[in-house]
């Protein structure tokens, strides 16, 4: 059994985690951490620093939780990999946090979360912050 | 000059490399590994910094490979001194204007004979592979551009052109690739043909 | 020594033009030596068409901004990410991302500031000695001197390039041979122009190196795979302490006086400034294992080296009118297209040129010490931008810049195919930098040539006649000579490996 949360150093992403530990917890998963981002520039802030993946781990310790990060850099486009990790795992549940989206915002950058919820084939938790 | 690319491979995209923020490996993210008491070796540190930056770049070209480019300089050289000859080659006394031409391509000759003694060791020269059709797809792009834009003006070309760099060369998504390459355009129109009234060929 | 000129130069610096491209030069310069992909030669190429419309003393107070800007850009990378943005940042990389490491990046940043702006500052003030004195010297050069100094500056800027040297030097006879496209200008015979009319006057100089560096590299990096991603880097307390600069005084004084000598000779430059420079501190210090875990020399030394040296790589330009290295000719190329010929008259001629270029210098160093620090956050966040994203703009710059030169869409098509050449040339292990600096020096070394065959009635022997030529000629047979007796003779290991890298 396994969890896959989709996370980025955010609000959103920090609620996805705790959502997810509570879930692996739940389940007696472990937990599959995919912080992943975009390749091609030198630096991208959707990259968890050593300090912040240190804390993650201390979190989940903390709940009795199983994690493994994963921190490959991917191309193209976020939500085909997270659906692609969560094949690859055969994740029971993808956790993902949901950002508010203006409607102008929304059309010019696509939802991830909207892509993930319909392209996957198995269940998604959605949670807010 | 081009960064150093990190990590291991995994071969086959999508899917992606160790980011230098995973903390189990030794990634780029350390510094090179010294051996505790004994001095850091300069030759090393360098060296490992250069092969870091040619991870990320194509497999070097073979012995076969090698030989091809040599080839291919000493037939330059040859055909540059043909066409030297075509002019009057005068001598050291009265150097013509074939003259010096003539000088430079013997020189290429022999620079390409010297290439194909060392082709075995040769290392420097990449391989053509799949990443290098996206590089005839970016050639390809420019030379439409060219072709085109005397009679459509750059507009058009322009947006074409940076559509299919940031689609296909680029992996961005649709959304951003046409958004941005309309902006592109209509940035390059104020400031050529609005600020500095370049006239460059163009349609609106 | 006359000092109206230089007072001259200064209030040419002081212009509210000049001082503002001054400033576009270093910040511009800054942000291409942080970015990956582009180095400062192929910015100057792309930007040429712009300086078409200013003045030559602005434009070159620009481009030699970039220049050395670019020089402290590399180093914000490689002490934050370990990644050197330039070549001349690589040797600052061991010590500086290990005091990144232990949380000195902010010490390491401004002991590189305070190193880059101290051996720039040394290396201007030697220049303005010893500048006037090598064009004066230089002011009795005839046709041979000029015919073995521009054969040895490019055989030097070849044989010292990155990778095989034999390829460098075939790249540079290509070069040649591209100069000789175009009428002669003694005979009047039109040569390699295929009937093409507007290869009657000879290939431009700006597409050339537009499509060479500019477009070559973009098609180049199109290849690269798989590029390492970092997290954001936070810096903080960016100022060394006083113990902290006095430990590495003595660093910084001696890399600053290495690096201008370094920087002056044609192939030397910048990055073999910070190797020598580096690897010098370490074998004096009485501490050298501290080298390499965060020693504060590691990174004083280099970081002085390299802007000295490119500082200094400017005098063998301003002076005899022989680019360096391949920045420089390119720099060249650009005063040649505003109608002056670099070379030892420069001086005197054009004082107000030539001083305005030297002194501009020093008002850019200051700039870009109050600057760097401040804008270390700035940068970081640049470093975000996909690569993806500069590449067509950078592309449509080049293209649509170009035809800003001569209002000819034959030059978009020249740049294009330069740009596949220079593709070739990187990917076939052939560096583009002596191609074009021996094609700025063509047409030069052609003349120079055959007017010397014509004094010395077809003799060779005669170079060697006079002390000056006949010196330079033997230190060329040296050069040339030089690797086929080393592999001759039987060597511990063999010198397969190149520890230098691009000069620019």
């Amino acid at each position: 059994m396994t969890v896959l949360v989709a996370y980025v150093p955010t609000p959103e992403g920090d609620a996805a985690f705790t959502a997810a530990v509570e879930e692996a917890g739940r389940r007696n998963a472990r937990l599959v951490l995919l912080n992943t981002p975009r390749e091609g520039a030198p630096v991208s802030a959707a990259l968890a620093d050593e300090d912040g993946v240190r804390d993650l781990a201390a979190r989940a310790r903390a709940a009795g939780v199983d994690l493994e990060v994963r921190q490959d850099a991917h191309t193209g486009d976020l939500a085909d990999e997270v659906v692609r990790v969560a094949d690859a795992v055969d994740a029971s549940v993808i956790v993902i946090g949901l950002r508010r989206r203006s409607p102008v915002g929304k059309l010019i950058m696509g939802s991830t979360a909207q892509r993930i919820l319909l392209d996957a084939d198995r269940p998604v938790l959605a949670v807010k912050p | 000059m081009t960064s150093p690319a990190g990590g291991t491979h995994v071969p086959g995209r999508p899917g992606g490399h160790p980011a230098a923020g995973a903390t189990p490996q030794a990634g780029p993210g350390t510094p090179p590994e010294v051996s505790t008491p004994e001095e850091f070796d300069l030759e090393e540190a360098i060296h490992q910094v250069e092969a870091e930056e040619h991870e990320g770049r194509p497999p070097a070209a073979g012995l076969l490979g090698n030989l091809v480019v040599a080839a291919a300089v000493v037939v330059l050289g040859v055909a540059a001194v043909v066409g030297s000859l075509a002019f009057d080659a005068g001598s050291a006394r009265s150097p013509e204007a074939g003259t010096w031409p003539l000088m430079v391509s013997v020189v290429i000759v022999v620079l390409g004979l010297g290439l194909v003694v060392t082709a075995r060791r040769t290392t420097d020269a990449e391989r053509f592979g799949r990443t290098s059709w996206l590089v005839l797809v970016g050639l390809a792009t420019m030379v439409v551009f060219v072709a085109v834009i005397p009679v459509i003006g750059f507009e058009i070309p322009a947006a074409l052109l940076a559509f299919v760099w940031l689609r296909f060369l680029g992996s961005e998504g649709w959304r951003t690739s046409i958004v941005t390459s309309v902006a592109l355009v209509v940035a390059f129109y104020l400031i050529f043909v609005g600020a500095l009234s370049v006239p460059i060929p163009h349609l609106f | 020594m006359d000092l109206a000129p230089v007072l001259d130069g200064f209030g040419v610096v002081l212009q509210p033009t000049n001082l503002l491209y001054c400033l576009i030069g270093v910040v511009v310069g800054m942000l291409v030596g942080v970015l990956p992909g582009l180095g400062p030669a192929a910015t100057i190429a792309i930007l040429l068409p712009i300086t078409i419309g200013i003045e030559p003393v602005t434009a070159v107070i620009m481009l030699a901004g970039i220049f050395y800007g670019a020089q402290y850009g590399g180093t914000i990378t490689s002490v934050l990410l370990r990644l050197p943005g330039e070549a001349s940042s690589v040797v600052t990389v061991f010590d500086g991302f290990a005091l990144a490491r232990q949380g000195r990046a902010g010490t390491a940043l401004g002991i590189a500031a305070v190193g880059s702006f101290l051996g720039g500052t040394v290396s201007i003030v030697a220049l303005s000695f010893v500048a006037p004195l090598v064009a004066g010297f230089a002011l009795d050069f005839g046709p041979p001197e000029y015919t073995a100094l521009a054969l040895l500056g490019i055989l030097l800027v070849a044989t010292v390039s990155s990778g095989d040297r034999l390829k460098a030097v075939i790249a540079a006879c290509l070069g040649l041979l591209l100069a000789t496209v175009g009428r002669d200008g003694f005979t009047g015979a039109e040569r390699f122009t295929f009937d093409n009319l507007s290869l009657a006057d000879g290939l431009d100089f700006v597409p050339i190196a537009m499509g060479l560096f500019g477009l070559g590299e973009i098609l180049y990096n199109l290849e690269e795979r798989h590029r390492a991603v970092h997290a954001p880097a936070t810096v903080a307390n960016v100022w060394p302490s006083r113990k902290d600069l006095r430990q590495s005084s003595g660093a910084i004084g001696r890399g600053s006086v290495l690096g201008f000598f370094l920087g002056i000779l044609p192939g030397g430059g910048a990055t073999l400034a910070s190797l020598a420079a580096y690897a010098m501190e370490k074998r004096r210090s009485k501490t050298p294992e501290r080298f390499g875990r965060g020693a504060v020399e590691g990174v004083a030394a280099p970081e002085s080296a390299n802007n000295a040296a490119a500082t200094s790589s400017f005098i063998p330009l301003l002076t005899l009118g022989i680019p360096a290295n391949a920045t420089m000719a390119v720099i060249y190329g650009a005063l040649l297209i505003q109608g002056v010929s670099p070379g030892p008259q420069l001086v005197d001629q054009e004082p107000e040129l030539f001083w305005g270029v030297v002194n501009s210098m020093y008002i850019g160093n200051i700039l870009l010490l109050i600057m760097s620090i401040p804008l270390v956050g700035l940068f970081v966040k640049i470093l975000r931008v996909r690569a993806t994203i500069l590449a067509p703009i950078t592309v449509l710059i080049t293209l649509i810049g170009v035809y800003t030169v001569n209002y000819d869409v034959f030059d978009i098509g020249l740049v294009v195919a330069f740009g596949a050449l220079g593709y070739l040339m990187k990917k076939l292990g052939f560096d583009p930098g002596p191609l074009v600096l021996a094609f700025v020096l063509g047409s030069l070394l052609e003349d120079s040539l055959r007017r010397s065959l014509l004094l010395f009635d077809g003799d060779p022997t005669g170079f060697l006649t006079r002390p000056i030529s006949g010196t330079l000629l033997v230190l060329f047979l040296v050069v040339v000579l030089l690797p086929l007796i080393r592999a001759a003779l039987p060597r511990r290991r063999a010198d397969a490996r190149r520890d230098t890298k691009e000069l620019v």
